[in-house]
């Protein structure tokens, strides 16, 4: 029972995690090796509101995700605009970027275990026998009502099907009248939104700590490649999938397997099937 | 009204456009008529700015030079260097080759897209004239686009180009592939598509037959080249552009 519950909301973390950076890539190509950077400065906007502004929670917690959403935006229309279509030199730039952040946080005085994030509600609840705290379930919520709402915004949205349809052939859209450059920055602000808020979510259950700016990077670069790259709902399946594994390993092997298992997910995956499962592998089909 | 002077497209060293120059008047239909690699494509590209866009990227990706030259005027304004998504706002619509249907949307959603730079008023009017031209996507609203026929898929092609409110409409080989059936329902279909909505049509075919009793004017390319323009009865009365265009 146990692994049930903390597999389930463990795999909606990792889906949250990984969301904005699936989202970015399946739009406009563009790995966004930026992304757990953004999250992590979304976890310090959001404490620098609460503690040096002394805004209320709520709202601290909304304006840092569009603060952070505001910063991707403008990463994409200052930086990465210029390196668009080159893959490599893309994966580059928004790494350095999403480096700089991070260091330069480390640099300016954040670090240690002194930053923490309210939690939403405390307490805890009994679920199917297993304790489980209200914030862990919040997780649960958020994450499927952000689904949900991604997928509304997609299928009815007059930006949310021309993003989709930018992802789908980006020169038909452009015939239509769809900017690709606006596209891309209004994926970047969704995808640099997405990654505040699974911040804003997950960062109250510890610290806040730069390092996790690597590892939140990691894990979303493993449920992408293994869900196959731009696929929503490879994506999400992929972090089920990564998700339980990590559950069962802290059960039965030792917690700090979990990352062990991300990089293993990806290994074994780019061997046997390098398209993912569920992968388009856009390009191989437009050569052929 | 629509015009286009010495237009010059080279693909590296290749010459793909050679000094063409068009024009269209308000509501006419214009035929380009040519054989494979003849210019069609790069000609709809040309006028409709996608040639600037895959400049620009071949340029980034240090891909194939390619120069352009020329003017393309539009109500008296050089729009030559404005980016496809500037000049779709001034209505001037690409309808591509092969169609390019977003195959995991689904018909309406195709459509939706299409009416990104109209207005819910005009999405709803317009909505209901493709139904109503296209009575055959109506069963299919709700199937994804990649599961249509090649003749469906050209009237939803149309369609969505139609959303965008076209003043110019190109449409690149829009009766390639079909049967002689559905070629002749699409060209009664854009005749409509002039006399009702008085949009100005330019349309490329390689084969001109099917479209030729609806076009006022036309040009024959040649490898990049227009050789030879006229009204309709000019080009049918000329024996070599009979034999080689109309298979007459």
């Amino acid at each position: 029972m146990e692994i049930l519950v903390y597999g389930i909301i463990n795999s909606v973390t990792l889906a949250l995690m990984a969301l904005g950076f699936t989202l970015v890539y399946g739009i406009s190509g563009l790995p966004n090796f930026a992304h757990g950077a953004l999250y992590i400065v979304t976890g310090f906007i959001a404490w620098s509101f609460i503690h040096t502004l002394k805004l209320n929670f709520l709202l601290a917690m909304f304006l840092s995700l569009f603060v952070t959403g505001l910063i991707g935006a403008a990463i994409y229309r200052l930086f990465l605009i210029r390196v668009r279509g080159m893959a490599t030199s893309e994966i580059i730039a928004s790494y350095a970027i999403g480096l700089a952040i991070l260091e330069g946080l480390r640099w300016g005085g954040f670090k240690g275990m002194t930053y923490t994030l309210p939690v939403f509600i405390e307490g805890s609840l009994q679920i199917l026998g297993v304790q489980v705290d209200l914030q862990r379930i919040m997780v649960v919520v958020v994450g499927v009502v952000v689904m949900g709402l991604l997928w509304l915004f997609t299928h009815y949205n007059r930006i949310g099907l021309a993003l989709r349809a930018m992802a789908q052939d980006e020169r038909a859209a452009l015939m239509l009248g769809i900017d690709s450059d606006r596209m891309a920055v209004a994926a970047m602000f969704l995808g640099s939104f997405l990654a505040g808020l699974a911040a804003v979510v997950l960062l109250p259950l510890g610290n806040i700590v730069v390092e996790a700016g690597y590892n939140v990077l990691i894990m979303a670069i493993a449920v992408c490649i293994v869900g196959g790259l731009g696929s929503w709902i490879g994506a999400i399946l992929a972090a089920f999938l990564i998700g339980f594994v990590q559950i069962l390993t802290v059960v039965y092997i030792e917690s700090h397997f979990q990352i062990v298992v991300a990089l293993l997910a990806i290994i074994v995956t780019l061997i046997l099937k390098p398209s993912g499962l569920f992968g388009r592998q856009k390009e191989l089909e437009e050569r052929v | 009204m629509f015009e286009a002077k010495g237009l010059m497209v080279f693909y590296e060293n290749m010459l793909a456009l050679n000094n063409v120059s068009l024009k269209c008047q308000e509501a006419q239909i214009v035929g380009v008529f040519g054989t494979n690699s003849a210019g069609k494509s790069t000609l709809m590209y040309t006028l409709s700015g996608i040639m600037q866009d895959i400049k620009k990227k071949e340029a980034m990706a240090g891909g194939e030079r390619i120069t352009l030259m020329g003017e393309v005027f539009y109500q008296g304004e050089d729009i030559m260097s404005l980016k496809p998504s500037q000049r779709a706002r001034k209505g001037i619509i690409l309808c591509p080759e092969r169609r390019r249907i977003f195959p995991e949307s689904t018909v309406l959603e195709n459509l939706k897209i299409g009416g990104y730079l109209a207005d819910s008023v005009q999405i709803k009017a317009t909505l209901d004239y493709v139904f109503t031209i296209f009575p055959a996507l109506v069963p299919l609203k709700n199937r994804e686009g990649g599961f249509l026929s090649g003749g469906e898929q050209q009237m939803l092609a149309i369609g969505r180009a139609l959303m965008a409110q076209p003043r110019i409409l190109l449409l690149d080989e829009p009766l390639m592939g079909l049967s002689p059936l559905v070629q002749a329902l699409l060209a009664r279909s854009i005749k409509g598509i002039r006399d009702e909505r008085g949009v100005s049509l330019i349309i490329t075919e390689q084969y001109a037959r099917p479209v030729l009793p609806i076009v006022d004017y036309a040009y024959i390319l040649e490898n990049g080249a227009a050789v030879m323009e006229g009204t309709r009865q000019e080009l049918m009365d000329n024996p070599d552009v009979r034999a080689a265009y109309f298979g007459i």
